[in-house]
């Protein structure tokens, strides 16, 4: 099957089996190297990419989905600016994953980001611009277990829990901040 | 690297018509939602898929929520990341914690609400939460060149071992309908993770209506993901009808005569899962009793 899409930027025609994994994919036809594993979607969380900008588990998504897919993986991702948000926080807190789970790990923090980013508006005013009511706020209670779900998707026990949720808060400021300055 | 085998033919039909068509014409083919089960198989890839593969994923007639004043239709192609947003208006709150807890949301873009249900050998939370519900699922059945819609209690869709019963017949779940009229007080739990961790797992849900102290239409299932997918109507008539509060001691016999049940009619249940499971139905319990002290 011939898929044609868009990988670390590079517009690509593929030949490939059409159920095909994408970490496979990019394991053995792209020669990818910071996916490392391939876990045959028991979902160890450690294939992260971003397809279309939404991180996915890339072991459980056969070729035959990736018709005209905008694919980044780590190698491309850690050439952009929101990578240096999480790697200062990485920095900041003096705690890093290890190199096996690094690039995955990475990714996640980043869809966390995105999420509490551009959900932020409606979360600290609520709709129509009013304060939340005590329900609503029971919501933002809810948001830390919602994060926690979010990291421990990657079963590596290289850091735990409070360490992650500290690196996620720092890199948050720090997108926070960099958002205030552009605007 | 692997030579010789053939790639699967991706069927992608754009209506249920189209894949009817596609169904009679090949018969062994696999019907493809999400995924994220069938990726997980052992033998996925690399091997022979004869009939090659129907994707759903161009289906948009599978892909709607509807709601009207009686009930909420939600197409078996939704993912749970899409339903879980569909909003609080729409969806009951044990449905809303069923979805929030189902997996993190990288898994959930990719679950489907059909996919989730119609897994063969595992059951899931989704099942557990609908069968309490209430839900009806929309099954088309194609043999002999004939349609024939079905709407089956999701309760019926499994047998006791948590198995799917839907035939040997080419089946198509298409949409789901979940009841508005459901009791004030919900309960989900789901302890340990059903896809990693099988084995030690106990999903539970509950509903219930009370009005001046007194329990009625109490709906429960509890589910071992492997091993058992279990609704006791014996113990929900006992409790329906009941006073708040119920006494502690009545609670825990209650609560072990579950127990007995399950270790009657399911074999392979681990001592820890059972007690994990006596000690959830015996937390909803003394919830309920608090929350009607308390009011």
């Amino acid at each position: 099957m011939k898929i044609e899409c868009t990988i670390d930027g590079k517009a690509l025609s593929l030949s490939v089996n059409s159920n095909k994994p994408l970490s496979l994919i990019l394991m053995e036809d792209v020669g990818n190297r910071t996916i490392i594993s391939h876990c045959r979607g028991k979902a160890c969380g450690n294939c992260i990419v971003l397809i279309n900008d939404e991180a996915e588990l890339s072991c459980i998504i056969p070729a035959f989905r990736l018709r005209d897919a905008n694919i980044r993986t780590f190698e491309s991702y850690q050439k952009t600016r929101q990578y240096r948000d999480i790697e200062r926080a990485y920095l900041a807190t003096g705690n890093t994953p290890c190199p096996n789970c690094y690039a995955s790990k990475t990714l996640i923090i980043e869809s966390i980001l995105q999420e509490l980013t551009n959900n932020t508006r409606i979360k600290a005013l609520g709709r129509n611009n009013l304060p939340l009511r005590n329900e609503e706020q029971h919501e933002e209670k809810l948001d830390k277990k919602a994060i926690i779900q979010e990291l421990s998707l990657n079963t590596c026990q290289c850091m735990d829990m409070s360490e992650m949720m500290q690196i996620v808060e720092i890199a948050l400021t720090y997108r926070r901040r960099k958002r205030v300055r552009r605007n | 690297m692997y030579e010789g085998i053939r790639s699967p033919v991706i069927h992608t039909p754009k209506t249920l018509s189209e894949f009817a068509t596609i169904a009679y014409r090949y018969p062994s083919a696999i019907i493809w939602a999400g995924g994220s089960y069938l990726m997980s198989q052992k033998e996925y890839y690399p091997s022979e898929i004869k009939d090659g593969i129907i994707d759903l994923g161009s289906l948009e007639e599978m892909k709607r929520i509807t709601r009207n004043d009686r009930f909420v239709e939600i197409g078996a192609m939704v993912t749970a990341s899409q339903l879980l947003y569909a909003g609080k208006l729409v969806l009951p709150p044990v449905l809303q914690e069923t979805l929030r807890t189902l997996a993190s949301q990288i898994v959930r873009r990719q679950i489907t609400i059909g996919g989730s249900l119609c897994v063969p050998d595992i059951r899931l939370s989704l099942s557990t939460t609908l069968a309490v519900l209430d839900a009806m699922a929309e099954v088309k059945y194609y043999q002999g060149g004939k349609v024939s819609t079905h709407w089956i209690p999701i309760a019926k869709l499994y047998d006791k071992d948590g198995k799917l019963l839907l035939g040997s017949q080419k089946a198509l779940l298409t949409r789901i309908r979940i009841g508005l009229e459901y009791g004030d007080y919900q309960r989900f739990v789901c302890v340990e993770d059903p896809i990693r961790n099988t084995d030690e797992c106990v999903i539970v849900a509950f509903q219930a209506s009370r009005s001046q102290n007194s329990l009625s239409k109490v709906q429960f299932c509890i589910t071992f993901p492997s091993k058992a997918f279990h609704i006791s109507k014996d113990l929900e008539s006992k409790l329906s009808g009941m006073t708040l509060p119920i006494h502690p001691e009545r609670v825990n016999t209650l609560s072990y005569e579950l127990v007995s049940e399950l270790t009657k009619m399911h074999s392979g249940i681990s001592e820890l899962q059972l007690e994990r499971g006596r000690r959830i139905f015996e937390s909803f319990l003394h919830d309920l009793n608090a929350q009607s002290l308390s009011s």
